[in-house]
């Protein structure tokens, strides 16, 4: 029997994480409205879907950014809101944000042509990393250790079609363990942390890294939660990295999986989402 | 029951709901459920350069 409280979830595929929310709203009372990224049409004059708030799980930072704005005009609220997807989603403005608000994160520079990106990585120094500015899962990531290999790879990314890669965000590699950490942040709580192992230096889960539940220390839970803050604020899973001299933040996720730090913790992540949905629908 | 696409194997339903993805237990080709009553399925979509967490 529905509450008549209805939680949109705005998704692209449904993995383990969407089916675990279905099911805590549904056993919570609540009607699922499921929304296909595929699918859902915006007009200008009237709600796209019927909904007390949506959760956004699409994968696509393009699309959810579109459909929370479109929401927002609608006057539905969305976990994330908009102006937080935009934010976080983008590594350019992220650390923009992160350094306005003096939270430790890796040595950036960003440049926006092959030639300035050869004196942004001298910048940096040797190794250094290129990432792509949005996009995620450690994919066209790259490592470069000599100004030759620099090159090379500026040169593929030159090649590429989409515009997004002529912007080059480097960052500084960071010597750290074979492993990072992610604290997961609903609202005002942070719920779980997890180490994330690999001998790979990119320690995405995505890329088979293997997890295990961390102690969410005061100072890993005071920075998660500020950088969380910094982004405005919602459902986010803060990346960190152990470096010599402290806890770097270098990612923070606006649409986090959490398959892995479920199985590495048990915390009922799902629960905590769809209970902070409900909050934000109903304010 | 219905079969996958790409290698006409017979794929179960089991408890699978929409929009699911899952790989074919033959070819393992990435299979969405995009009906349940009928089952139906078809290749997952793939993954795009914006994609991520």
């Amino acid at each position: 029997m529905s509450d008549g409280f209805r939680l949109g979830v705005f998704y692209t595929i449904v993995r383990p994480e969407e089916k675990w929310i279905f099911a805590a709203a549904e056993s919570r009372g609540h009607e699922v409205v499921r929304v296909d990224d595929a699918d859902v049409t915006f007009g200008l004059d009237g709600p796209a879907v019927a909904a007390d708030v949506v959760v956004n799980r699409s994968v696509s930072h393009t699309r959810s950014l579109y459909a929370a704005r479109c929401f927002a005009h609608d006057g539905t609220p969305t976990v994330n809101a908009p102006d937080v997807i935009e934010l976080a989603g983008d590594k350019v403005l992220a650390s923009l944000r992160l350094s306005e608000r003096k939270i430790p994160t890796p040595k950036t520079v960003v440049a926006l042509s092959p030639e300035a990106a050869l004196k942004a990585i001298d910048r940096v120094g040797y190794p250094a990393v290129l990432k792509p500015a949005v996009g995620s899962w450690g994919r066209l990531m790259a490592k470069v250790s000599s100004p030759e290999e620099a090159e090379q790879i500026i040169e593929h990314k030159s090649a590429l079609s989409s515009p997004v890669h002529s912007v080059f965000y480097v960052q500084e590699f960071v010597e750290k363990p074979d492993r990072d950490l992610r604290v997961f942040v609903v609202g005002s709580q942070a719920i779980a942390a997890m180490y994330r192992h690999s001998s790979d230096w990119r320690t995405n889960a995505a890329r088979g890294a293997t997890t295990e539940g961390a102690p969410l220390t005061p100072e890993l839970r005071e920075l998660a939660l500020r950088a969380a803050d910094a982004m405005g604020g919602g459902v986010l899973a803060v990346d960190l990295m152990e470096s010599p001299n402290g806890l770097l933040v270098h990612e923070v996720n606006p649409t986090p999986e959490f398959k892995a730090l479920t199985g590495a913790t048990g915390a009922d992540i799902a629960g905590a989402i769809v209970d902070y949905a409900v909050g934000v629908g109903r304010r | 029951m219905t079969h996958c696409p790409e290698c006409d194997a017979k794929v179960e339903q089991r408890d699978m709901v929409l929009g699911e993805v899952f790989p074919c237990p033959d070819c393992g080709t990435e299979l969405e459920v995009f009906g349940t009553t009928p089952f139906a399925v078809q290749p997952a979509p793939r993954e795009a350069e914006d994609w991520g967490e």
